[in-house]
């Protein structure tokens, strides 16, 4: 049940964020840019190869209790502060792009032939 | 070793001058002298390998490179080798020392001379490389070394960068067809060799040398004309010689030393290389036999008709090309020992003249030889030099240039092919050997002798310059009388069969046909003013060229009509395509044949109650993105998801990630509001209004996209409910590093991955970030001073056309954010978040909380002063937050931490305990502490990502558009 409903989150989340990249506005283009990001890392953490009641610590799995997946966690916490980097490099583009053409209107942007 | 110690030297001379520390400290006689130094020392490390080459035949030496590819560096040394190394570094030492004195400007000087040692160090790498693929990749860096010293002047001149991007095009799409033919050749003597394995790639020499059979191979015709099309281009030969006269835009010291004693030989070096297995195919030595004629012919004749006196020189050295790879396809290898001794006369006599060419142009400014003249009293020097190497060049005996001609003459008039191609090659010969003669007769007397046309403008260069064309005449004056010391030893070697060589054989036919031929060229010299004008040709390999680049243009420019120009149309069209695949392919429906996709069990627990909560709130602000019409409140929905998915994280047991999430998202949050900010209000406005329109009142683009987000949406959901349902029950790597964090001294397994296990990973995903906040800082730091700091000044903003004087103060003002109240409060925040920080990191290993977490939470506390104080407040009151610095000290800590245990033993990114080694593990441990190489990391990856972080918030704080925004609101507010 709770894979169903992480499946179709992600893939909503996904599907939002392609829309809005689509889109014309280019804040919002930003914004889904990011929402795509979140999906996969809420992929990431759905897809641990196991659930446990308790965090991963070495002083838990002596005690002998069931811990969560801690390569997945390693990977979605270095896969965060990256993902945060393109994104307030995106966000820099944006801005450059409105002060070069005055707009955020991938519509009024056709310069790329030229 | 040794070998790869020559190799290595010349790449690291460059290097090391291309610090600016050698830059500024080694003025430019020292750097001259160092590099003709170096060159010289290895010519004299080559040479003293002689005796130990006499006895072994063939040194070779390998180093393991890619083990598990099975790729080594190997190096191989034998009589060819050595024959081209002298060259390539005996020649190289008069022209390093030659340059320092044609160069004026020490910066300029170099530049040029980092390019050349480069080159220098992959010519020899090219030829003492013992593999093909080795071979192969000095040969592209070759082309492309030669690329930068014929475009070395390009800021300023057309020709320099078209010559170099037509030799770079010619000589690497011989290179496109070589390596196809190496690796080709290297299949079938690996199927030679070992009959019994299916596919296996032998590329080392000593192997393919052995190999007795591969011209006996059904793909072999293929593999030779492959490699032989490598060579031509390379080597200048008939149709793609046109690029060498081109290349003559290098400064003459790299025409000197490139395009006329080393590069060029490269494809003549590789067909003696391959010679021993190839030459027993018909079509390989027909090919270079006439090939070889033709280009010599071809590039004799025009030389002649050349006003450049480099163009001259350019063409002749087409012409003795041409003649040597000849010579190697002559039947039975007979050639070789006239091919090697045309080499070494043509290096000596072509760089002297090449040299002579570049003083002239450097003290007279020209290169015409019909406004050139008279020079003999004022260059006597390089008159002499002239002299001796263009007789040398013509044939005269007993020059150096005497022996080549002669052992030429007498291989080809033993050439014992049929009666009719016998003549055909003779005439060749002859007639190309009296046109250099003519050419050689031109050197000197038009360019030394006739009175000039008017009077030319002249300043005598440095004396020294002198040394390298002297000494390079002097090796062709009298090396033709030192060959049984000096040149026979090396030839013996690089042989194949026993030969004689004498710098005089007697009155035979061949030294008849000899004087004949230099006086035939003299007659011709005497008549060269009628003739000249008559010489043309229908047919020209560079017209060719330019057809084929004006067809490439013009296919561009048709292409370019299909495209819009609109970059989300690019995507529309990459997306759609994606998605248009998955429908139609039939991929998708066959992946959702036999899944069950609506759960069969319903049943929940509490933990998943709250999980799906989280999961509707993430989709609900993932809607309210889209549909909201401000853009601030999509950012602030876009908060909610980050923090939702950070609440989930918590509820799994991620406590580390849901910490990194949960700062990274707030700080996500604040950059894009920011970032809003900077954008002026009616461009927003205007994009927002006209969102939900279609252009032409329908909206079949709103469709379009939601059908294709739609189905992106729906492969994105079957693909991980297929992955979710089907994963498996215990993962034995996320095994594998529970039970085994306890190794590394740390109780967080999640830090210990992060830190240790997979730490090479995190150095690139720390490189990757700041990498990413260095864009953000160029991006947005525009007009900023070189060294400066980000504030405007005001001479500098007044230049700007967006900004206004009046701005300025405002911009230097706090923000309406700066409350005493928001003042107290960051000026409390930051030293709590540093304290909070430092703990996170050292105590880490126990509880949440790592590098990461800890360069965030300093970055927040940061970046609050930047949001509350504005710019200038916040730089002046943190003058020790130097972002760009702190990045780097991150990095550099990381890095040398990276590599210190692969000194004490422990490889890469090694596991060190620091406080064990010093004794100390009793003392911190006390603290609860334990200094590792992991916790040294951690500090490393804290400091980066706050710098990283300080940087962007940096380069957005720096107060631009806010001034513009303002500015604008006060233009509305006048109206």
């Amino acid at each position: 049940m709770i894979e169903f409903l992480f499946a179709l989150s992600i893939g909503t989340l996904f599907g939002i964020g392609v829309f809005q990249l689509l889109r014309r506005d280019l804040v919002k283009a930003a914004i889904g840019f990011a929402i795509l990001f979140s999906a996969i890392n809420l992929f990431f953490v759905a897809a641990g190869a196991f659930e446990g009641e308790f965090a991963p610590y070495v002083s838990n799995v002596e005690a002998g209790r069931q811990t969560s997946d801690p390569l997945i966690q390693a990977l979605i916490l270095t896969a965060i502060v990256v993902s945060f980097g393109s994104f307030s490099l995106v966000l820099g583009f944006v801005n450059i792009i409105s002060r070069r053409y005055d707009t955020v209107d991938s519509n009024d942007i056709n310069k790329l032939k030229h | 070793m040794e070998l790869a110690i020559i190799t290595g030297l010349p790449f690291f001379l460059a290097l090391l001058l291309a610090t600016p520390f050698a830059r500024t400290s080694f003025s430019k006689s020292t750097q001259t002298v160092i590099t003709s130094v170096v060159m010289a020392l290895l010519f004299a490390g080559l040479f003293s390998a002689l005796p130990r080459l006499q006895i072994e035949g063939v040194i070779t030496q390998t180093m393991t490179w890619i083990p598990s590819l099975g790729i080594s560096l190997s190096f191989y040394l034998d009589g060819l080798s050595l024959l081209f190394g002298l060259i390539i570094t005996g020649v190289g030492a008069l022209i390093f020392f030659y340059a320092g004195f044609y160069f004026e400007d020490a910066r300029e000087y170099n530049r040029f001379i980092i390019w050349l040692l480069a080159f220098a160090g992959a010519m020899l790498a090219l030829v003492l490389s013992g593999n093909v693929l080795m071979m192969f990749i000095a040969w592209e860096l070759t082309s492309i070394t030669s690329f930068v010293l014929i475009g070395f002047n390009g800021a300023t001149n057309a020709d320099a960068r078209e010559g170099a991007f037509k030799a770079l095009f010619v000589t690497g799409a011989g290179a496109l067809a070589l390596i196809i033919g190496l690796v080709m050749l290297g299949a079938v003597v690996g199927q030679d060799l070992y009959p019994d394995d299916s596919i296996r790639f032998v590329g080392d020499f000593a192997s393919i040398l052995q190999s007795q059979t591969v011209y006996k191979h059904e793909w072999f015709t293929l593999i030779a004309v492959l490699i032989l099309l490598g060579g031509f281009t390379k080597s200048a030969q008939l149709p793609f010689h046109f690029w060498l006269p081109g290349a003559m835009s290098a400064p003459t010291p790299a025409s000197a030393y490139l395009h006329s004693a080393t590069m060029v030989k490269a494809g003549i070096y590789l067909f003696a290389r391959l010679s021993p297995v190839m030459y027993k195919n018909e079509l390989w030595t027909s090919s270079l036999l006439t090939v070889g004629l033709l280009t010599m012919l071809v590039g004799a004749y025009f030389a002649v008709k050349q006003n450049d006196l480099k163009g001259l020189l350019a063409y002749s050295t087409v012409s003795k090309l041409g003649a040597i790879v000849a010579l190697i396809g002559l039947p039975q290898q007979s050639g070789l020992k006239a091919a090697f001794v045309a080499i070494i006369a043509h290096a000596l006599y072509k760089s002297a003249l090449f040299l002579v060419a570049g003083a002239i142009d450097h003290a007279t400014g020209t290169r015409a030889i019909d406004q050139l003249g008279g020079l003999r009293s004022k260059m006597p020097t390089m008159f002499w030099v002239t002299v001796v190497s263009a007789l040398s060049m013509a044939g005269l005996p007993f020059l150096l240039g005497f022996v080549a001609k002669e052992t030429m003459l007498d291989a080809m008039l033993h050439f014992d092919g049929p009666k009719h191609q016998f003549v055909m090659v003779m005439v060749v010969v002859v007639v190309s050997a009296v046109f250099t003669a003519m050419a050689a007769y031109m050197l000197i007397y038009d360019v030394f002798v006739k009175r000039p046309a008017q009077s030319l403008h002249f300043h005598q260069p440095a004396s020294w310059i002198r040394l390298g064309p002297a000494l390079l005449a002097l090796g062709s004056l009298s090396l033709g009388f030192f060959l049984e010391p000096l040149i026979i030893p090396i030839l013996e070697l690089a042989v194949p069969k026993a030969f004689e060589l004498r710098l005089f054989a007697g009155f035979n036919e061949v030294f008849f046909l000899s004087l004949a031929i230099l006086l035939a060229g003299l007659i011709l010299f005497l008549l060269r003013k009628p003739l000249i004008r008559h010489i043309t040709f229908p047919f020209s390999g560079d017209g060719v060229y330019r057809e084929f680049i004006a067809y490439l243009e013009w296919a561009g420019t048709t292409v370019l009509h299909t495209q819009s120009g609109f970059v989300r149309y690019y995507l529309v069209i990459i997306l759609g395509a994606v998605a248009g695949v998955l429908i139609f392919s039939g991929k998708l429906s066959d992946v959702i044949a036999g899944q069950q996709f609506f759960p069969s069990d319903l049943s929940v627990t509490i933990t998943d109650l709250a999980k799906i909560f989280m999961l509707v709130l993430t989709v609900a602000a993932g809607v309210l993105t889209v549909v909201v019409r401000e853009h601030v409140k999509a950012a602030i929905a876009y908060g909610v998801i980050g923090y939702a998915i950070g609440v989930i994280f918590l509820i799994d047991h991620a406590p580390d990630v849901a910490l990194v999430q949960l700062l990274v998202e707030t700080m996500a949050t604040v950059l894009i509001i920011i970032m809003l900010g900077r954008i002026r209000a009616g461009t927003r406005l205007k994009v927002i209004n006209s969102l939900w329109t279609g252009r032409h009142g329908h909206n079949f683009g709103l469709l379009r996209d939601l059908g294709i987000s739609i189905l992106i949406g729906v492969t994105v959901f079957v693909f991980s409910l297929i992955s979710l349902q089907n994963r498996p029950e215990r993962h034995s790597i996320a095994e594998w590093h529970l039970t085994n964090a306890k190794a590394v001294n740390t109780d967080d397994v999640v830090g210990a991955i992060v830190a240790d296990f997979r730490g090479a990973d995190t150095l690139l995903e720390i490189a990757v970030f700041t990498t990413a906040a260095l864009g953000v800082l160029t991006l947005l730091a525009r007009g900023r001073k070189r060294g400066g700091g980000l504030t405007p000044v005001k001479a500098q903003v007044s230049a700007l056309p967006e900004f206004d004087l009046d701005v300025v103060d405002e911009i230097q003002d706090a923000t309406s954010l700066s409350t005493p109240f928001t003042r107290s409060v960051s000026f409390i925040v930051l030293p709590i978040a540093i304290l909070i920080g430092m703990a996170q990191i050292l105590y880490g290993g126990n509880g949440p909380g790592d590098g990461f977490t800890a360069g965030v939470t300093i970055g927040l506390a940061v970046s609050l002063w930047y949001v509350v104080l504005g710019y200038n407040e916040a730089k002046n009151l943190l003058p020790w937050f130097r972002p760009a610095l702190i990045v780097r000290l991150g990095l550099i800590i990381a890095i040398a931490n990276a590599l210190f245990p692969a000194f004490v033993g422990r490889g890469f990114m090694g596991h060190v305990e620091y406080d064990r080694a010093l004794g100390i593990y009793e003392i911190v441990g006390s603290f609860g502490l334990h200094i590792t190489s992991s916790l040294i990391f951690e500090i490393a990856i804290a400091i980066a990502v706050m710098g990283g972080l300080g940087i962007i918030i940096e380069a957005i704080a720096y107060p631009t558009d806010r001034s513009q925004d303002l500015a604008e609101s006060q233009d509305a507010e006048l109206k």
